[in-house]
């Protein structure tokens, strides 16, 4: 008994499952249609966007180094603009045309951001929030006013394609890429790096080169939540973006990736955004004002801080 | 061979010409380390710019209108120079400036004096700071997320508590004065809230440079360990850093109220990257312990130049924003770079 209750403290994702499992277990209380009259479908197309831009802010903070990357909101806006404004209903705004272009735009976004900060050693909270400024100020230069999108094949992504909720495939696949990519060198390398770049480097690992891939795989998942922003919102909007910032961020911590590099993935990520998504949903279904909604977020969001850094300074202690 | 020996290698055998040059390189850095003059002839430069292609620019009225504003940025910006000194950042300036702006107005309006709503308003930006400071430090957790989300916290309870800022509120009419450009202190025709600004800038520069406290706010930035170990308590410089962050967002906030003499729902937003720059553009250090507050006055003057300029001659918010990022990795490149890893091992 002490020994499984000892490995279920010492399980990254333990306090985001409790914490998610209360929570759904409150929403069915408050609110019984959550579960009935296929709600499911649409609910789950409401938390991808906001899923994967929890995903998104991952890889930076696992490369270590003070990584973070505040651009991911306004870049999954771009995304979001130029597949609704420019490519849907032209000969490219086919799924199997867009969804490569617009993964490849994000991805050297995030690749730029990655080179600003391994090669240029600018500090990653300067480099990305520029970026920030940068990508927002392109939003609302590309689209003054929201433009409602035309009907396509978007529309399914937060209904069902098929009997496949949409948002299965959109959040789904990235996790189970990552899950095989989990087995590769190529995550335990941004782990290595996030946990101690001098001596990955001494090992041969070269940081640079890895710090830009995780910032382009952020930038790539970016690119994916704008997609799925697209099928939520059925237009482009420059302001759709703004409540995610705070709140993904909040949605990594929760899950348990260390904000300090080196340990976590994207599944945490997903739980968190999960939990996330269920305390708004109860807070709304408790007419709660949506001010106290973001008080709520930075609660959570500081108590998982603390309460994550706390958990791995005693695995240190018993380590060393 | 590895790159660590490479370097023992060349440090070993210098040649008379690479000595020469690097002794060039170095007298450079020191210059525009050791002293703003690259902030100056920037100055001087976006000054020049203003005063040659936006008629009327050398007006007294105009040229006061930018001290103003230069003054709120300046007052903002004057906490996060120490934390960022001491290694820290605050992302809750703007979110305390709006707060600030929200609640002063209400709690005048609910028959308390201004001079006690004022102060009460300040005392809890203080608070507020405090409590990031103490958080950061105490669990040494990122300043960069405490402060986020405390800053929706504290954005959050504001709009609840003022009912998205529609709860009636009370401006008395001499803060309107306090924070207009054409406001006069003691009859001499110089805003007051300039005078404030400059009052700020010798308190804080004499106190960072002459007294044991600005020895403590240095000597943590520069190692917080060695720092403690040395005696000095770094707890309280961090607490007492970002409890003078949270107070001056807040009276800058209450100072805005004046400025456009009524509340206004995100009245900091602007703030939160600006304060920023302006300490970076200053040529203060993100990495701790070098920079100073006079720093970031010619910070704050040169990004409400450019603002004047950009606006001066049409160019929307997309531009503007554009430019901040810009100009603060160009300061960043000069001032902020980390060191590389092969330094590191």
């Amino acid at each position: 008994m002490v020994r499984t209750l000892r490995a279920f403290a010492g399980w990254r994702m333990g306090f985001a499952v409790t914490f998610g499992v209360g929570l759904f277990i409150a929403n069915v209380i408050v609110t019984p249609s959550f579960v009935t009259g296929g709600q499911l479908a649409v609910s789950a197309g409401t938390l991808a966007p906001f899923a994967l831009a929890a995903m998104a802010s991952t890889p930076a903070f696992l490369s270590g180094g003070g990584g973070i990357d505040l651009s991911i909101t306004p870049l999954m806006a771009l995304s979001n603009i130029v597949l609704v404004t420019g490519l849907l209903g032209t000969t490219l705004g086919t799924p199997l045309l867009a969804i490569p272009l617009l993964l490849i735009m994000g991805a050297l976004v995030g690749a730029t951001n990655g080179i600003i900060i391994a090669r240029f050693r600018f500090p990653p909270v300067i480099a990305t929030l520029g970026m920030f400024f940068m990508l927002s100020g392109l939003d609302l230069a590309l689209v003054p006013n929201p433009v409602t999108a035309p009907h396509a094949w978007i529309d399914s992504l937060a209904d069902t394609i098929g009997p496949v909720p949409g948002a299965l495939l959109t959040i789904g696949v990235p996790l189970l890429i990552w899950g095989v990519l989990r087995r590769t060198p190529l995550v335990s390398k941004i782990l290595s790096v996030g946990d101690n770049a001098p001596a990955s480097f001494s090992a041969g690992v070269n940081v640079d080169a890895v710090r830009i891939l995780a910032y382009s795989i952020g930038g790539l998942l970016a690119a994916l939540g704008g997609i799925a922003l697209s099928g939520l919102i059925q237009s482009a909007d420059t302001t759709s973006y703004t409540g995610y910032t705070v709140s993904a961020l909040a949605a990594v911590a929760l899950g348990g990736t260390n904000l300090a590099g080196g340990r976590g993935g994207l599944l945490p990520s997903a739980v968190g955004a999960v939990c996330i998504y269920l305390l708004d949903n109860l807070l709304t279904g408790l007419n709660v004002s949506s001010d106290y909604v973001q008080v709520a977020y930075g609660a959570v969001l500081v108590v998982a801080v603390v309460l994550g850094t706390a958990v791995i300074n005693r695995s240190r202690a018993v380590l060393a | 061979m590895t790159p660590l020996a490479t370097h023992e290698v060349s440090a070993d055998t210098p040649t008379s010409q690479t000595d020469a040059r690097t002794a060039r390189a170095q007298g450079l850095r020191r210059l525009v380390d050791g002293t703003p003059v690259l902030q100056l002839v920037v100055l001087i430069i976006v000054f020049i710019i203003a005063a040659t292609t936006i008629s009327g620019f050398l007006s007294k009225s105009s040229i006061y209108s930018v001290l103003v504003l230069a003054a709120f940025l300046g007052i903002a910006a004057a906490g996060q120079t120490l934390v960022i000194l001491i290694g820290g950042l605050d992302l809750s300036v703007a979110s305390i400036i709006s707060a600030a702006d929200l609640v002063a107005p209400v709690l005048m309006g609910a028959h308390w004096s201004p001079g006690i709503a004022i102060p009460v308003v300040i005392i809890g930006g203080a608070a507020i700071g405090a409590l990031n400071g103490f958080i950061v430090r105490r669990w040494r957790v990122s300043p960069l997320i405490v402060t986020l989300a405390m800053g929706g916290i504290v954005y959050g309870v504001a709009l609840a508590g003022t009912d998205s800022g529609l709860k009636p509120g009370i401006m008395p009419e001499w803060l309107t004065r306090f924070s207009s450009p054409i406001g006069t202190t003691f009859g001499i025709g110089i805003p007051p809230v300039v005078i404030a600004w400059a009052v700020l800038a010798i308190v804080l520069g004499v106190v960072l440079h002459r007294t044991i406290t600005g020895r403590r706010v240095y000597a943590t930035g520069a190692n917080q360990r060695a720092a403690d170990l040395a005696g000095i308590s770094t707890l309280r410089v961090w607490v007492g850093a970002f409890a003078l962050s949270g107070a001056v967002a807040a009276a800058t906030g209450v100072l805005l109220d004046g400025f456009i003499s009524a509340a206004s729902t995100g009245a900091g937003s602007p703030y939160m990257f600006t304060s920023l720059a302006a300490v970076v553009v200053g040529g203060t250090s993100l990495v701790g312990a070098r920079g100073d507050y006079w720093r970031t006055v010619l910070g704050a003057l040169i990004l409400t130049l450019i603002t004047t300029i950009l606006i001066g001659h049409g160019a929307g918010e997309a531009l503007e924003e554009a430019a901040y990022g810009f100009l603060i990795l160009v300061f960043v490149g000069v001032y902020g770079r980390e060191r590389r890893v092969r330094d590191q091992v």
